[in-house]
């Protein structure tokens, strides 16, 4: 589904992403986790072409840009088509409804007409469990709301795979497991995720795949359970000690 | 003693609004497009639109005005006195209000960009309907208050013959002698015009507030 490779991201002359190789496969489910600055949202953010790739080579479904040839505009459409993005900041459009949120872009991108999106919108809240807030504005709702109102922003435009950057960061641990279940039940219902995460329990126990990013690369991946409790490189070890002692 | 002899000078209002309205229009178009300019990423086109921000705010108004009218207008181009004035004062207009819009895109957050961008949303929808709303929001308040200067600052026209308030009191005054009244109910009609629009500015302001804050 996706394929990743030699990707390279220098910020001037600092280099955050140092050569990774990923490969993701349908319906597959992958935790990236690593100390801060290690690269991970660069990464993801990289991956919907959000930061321009310095060097390498990004496949998804079967587009691929090649960051050392200038991109085209449709190219960049088509590449992002099938991802849906999730942001930390949640970043809902505050002058609209909840409704209108999650409704816009169906009818832009797919051209749907009013009704039917917002039918759909109707319907994707109900499955996130917020319905009842299709009329209000964002503001009026808590973030674990806003967040799970994200989530059906995205899931509104059928996408193939679904990025989320610490989704949870920004909320009290209470509301936080709102949105986990959500992404709990997503993962569930086969969709393809590449999760950014502090969250252990998800990526031990939700996940198929763990990947330990440090210094712009990958220093470890493997099924989850394996990597979280047995993690071989010295690096991967100290992280995950100083997470879980937390 | 009648008050009847004021009566021109509320036949005055109608020309006031109508320049102020035609100066904003000019300023909002021309200040977008100068605040677009600015934000382009384009090194040349963002020196040239600080360069003309500068020139519009450091002519004086009269200067301006002056300059269109009598310059322009002399051979170079057929235009009106109200015509001139409108582009004179939208020209400075222009130059505050993209400083302003400026602001206000500072002020919104990366994140809805990028929200925009991932969801896919052509570059026309993005603006029209995720950033300039925002925007709108955000200058309402700014907008405003400038509008009511300008307000007072159309009475220069007077200066080149359009007939609006504080050129109908001169003439009144001149014709009867009596400027104390004539210029103070001039002065009372800019209130009358200021008052309202800041009143209704004010609960656009807090209707739209009230939908977004928590
Ligand atoms: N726009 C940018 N310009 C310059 N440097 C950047 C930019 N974005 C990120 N960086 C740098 O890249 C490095 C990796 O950042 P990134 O945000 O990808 O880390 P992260 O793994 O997501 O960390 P965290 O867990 O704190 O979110 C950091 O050193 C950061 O300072
Ligand atoms: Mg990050």
């Amino acid at each position: 589904m996706i394929e990743v490779s030699g990707l390279v991201k220098d910020f001037g002359a600092h280099r955050v992403l140092d050569g990774i190789d990923l490969s993701v496969q349908r319906g597959e489910v992958i935790a990236m986790i690593g100390p801060s600055g290690s690269g991970k949202s660069t990464c993801l953010r990289c991956l919907n072409l959000l930061e321009a790739p310095s060097a390498g080579l990004l496949r998804v479904g079967d587009v691929t840009i090649d960051a050392s040839r200038p991109v085209t505009r449709r190219q960049r459409l088509g590449f992002r088509r099938p991802l849906g993005m999730v942001f930390q900041s949640f970043n809902l459009f505050p002058h609209m409804t909840v409704l209108r949120n999650v409704s816009l872009a169906q009818e832009r991108v797919l051209k749907r007409s009013r009704r039917e999106a917002d039918e759909i919108s109707r319907q994707l809240l109900d499955r996130v469990g917020l319905g009842a807030k299709a009329d209000q504005h964002p503001s009026r709702c808590s973030g674990g709301q806003q967040q799970r109102i994200a989530i059906a922003r995205a899931l509104a435009l059928d996408p193939e795979v679904m990025l989320f950057d610490e989704p949870t960061s920004a909320l009290d641990p209470e509301l936080g497991l709102e949105v986990l279940n959500v992404m709990q039940e997503l993962a569930a219902g086969g969709m393809t995720m590449i999760v950014v995460t502090h969250e252990m329990h998800f990526a031990e126990s939700v996940s198929d795949r763990v990947l330990i990013m440090a210094d712009g690369r990958i220093i470890e991946q493997g099924p989850s359970a394996e990597v979280m409790r047995n993690p071989q490189t010295e690096r991967a070890q100290r992280f995950l000690s100083a997470v879980m002692n937390r | 003693m009648t008050a009847g002899f004021l009566a021109p000078i509320l036949g005055g209002v109608i020309w006031t609004l109508a320049l102020s309205a035609a100066a904003l229009a000019v300023g909002m178009v021309l200040g977008a497009l100068l605040c677009a300019m600015r934000v382009s990423g384009g090194a040349v086109l963002a020196a040239l639109a600080a360069m003309l921000i500068l020139i519009f705010r450091a002519v004086p108004p009269i200067v301006w005005l002056f300059l269109i009218y009598f310059g322009l207008g002399a051979g170079w181009l057929q235009i009106g006195a109200f015509e001139a004035a409108a582009l004179g004062l939208g020209l400075i207009t222009a130059a505050n209000l993209a400083e302003i819009f400026r602001g206000a895109l500072k002020a919104i957050h990366v994140g809805q960009w990028e929200a925009a961008q991932t969801l896919g949303l052509p570059q026309v929808s993005r603006l029209c309907d995720v950033i300039v709303p925002q925007m709108l929001r955000i200058t309402l308040p700014s907008i405003v208050s400038y509008a009511i200067g300008l307000i007072k600052d159309t009475a220069i026209a007077s200066t080149i013959g359009v007939p609006e308030i504080a050129f109908q009191a001169s003439n009144v005054s001149q014709a009867t002698f009596r400027g104390l009244e004539s210029f103070a109910f001039a002065g009372l009609l800019y209130i009358g015009l200021s008052i309202p629009i800041a009143m209704a500015s004010r609960r656009i302001d807090l209707r739209l507030r009230s939908k977004v804050a928590r």
